[in-house]
């Protein structure tokens, strides 16, 4: 079984790592009533009630799921 | 006719895969509606649409080759007798998936796929019964049932919409509505 010959170091661990990226989502931007909502493409929403309990999902004015 | 299935099967075999695709088949025509991930949606939406035409064909032969995949029969009666009806007047298009984001737990993307069992909105109908009055009325006179069709076509689109942005609007406006109430009480 192949092993590593030398100890790997801190400053090559912490390159290796600085190169992991988050990459940012694709989101559209609409205007509802005077707000602007920021939702994931072709995807259903969560409607939540005033206190922010997620109620069902929604997307294109039809009902989806109930959550 | 869907394209034959490129690549890996789902589950690790073909055998696996046939028995994946005949149980989501099988728990889709029994709830209606289901969550799964959007591969497996994917995949199942042709299976699932196959076995939605041969119900609504309804002879014995196509109850027979149903039976091959579906292997429970009270599923199969349900599908025959109450899906199959209700698909009458569509002509495919019979499930519908829709995206509802990644899982937790995996991150894999998860979608929701069901039955269209809503009728056809009055507009279509409305299309197919003026090409049926055109296919009807083509051979005595051609020039006025054109005419007519084309202002019900009019009408009909209007009123479908109409109806469509009320309820979408309603839909939405519902969960603004409630911080008011919400106040009024406190």
């Amino acid at each position: 079984m192949a092993v590593p010959k030398r100890k790997m170091s801190r400053s090559n661990t912490r390159s290796r790592r600085a190169q992991w990226k988050a990459s940012e989502p694709t989101l559209t931007t609409t205007v509802e009533r005077g707000q602007v909502v920021h939702a994931r493409p072709h995807q259903a929403r969560v409607v939540t009630d005033s206190a922010g309990t997620p109620l069902y999902l929604e997307y294109k004015g039809r009902k989806v799921k109930d959550l | 006719m869907p394209t034959p299935t490129k690549g890996p099967r789902l589950g690790g075999g073909p055998a696996h895969e046939r028995l994946i695709l005949a149980n989501l088949a099988t728990q889709l025509f029994e709830h209606r509606s289901i969550t799964t991930t959007e591969a497996k949606a994917k995949r199942l939406r042709p299976f699932a649409e196959q076995l939605i035409t041969k119900a609504k064909r309804g002879d014995l032969a196509n109850r027979r080759r149903v039976m091959q995949t579906i292997r429970d029969k009270s599923v199969v009666h349900f599908l025959f007798t109450e899906i199959a009806p209700a698909m009458a007047e569509r002509e495919g298009g019979y499930t519908r998936i829709v995206k509802i984001g990644p899982r937790k737990g995996d991150n894999a993307p998860m979608a929701v796929i069901q039955l269209v069992l809503e009728p056809l909105s009055a507009k279509q109908a409305t299309v197919r019964e003026a090409e049926k009055a055109t296919a009807a009325s083509a051979p005595a006179a051609e020039e006025t049932p054109e005419v007519a069709v084309e202002e019900t076509d009019d009408t009909a689109a209007t009123d479908a919409e109409a109806p469509a942005a009320d309820a979408e609007a309603g839909s939405v406006a519902q969960p603004d509505t409630l911080p008011e109430d919400g106040e009024g009480k406190a």
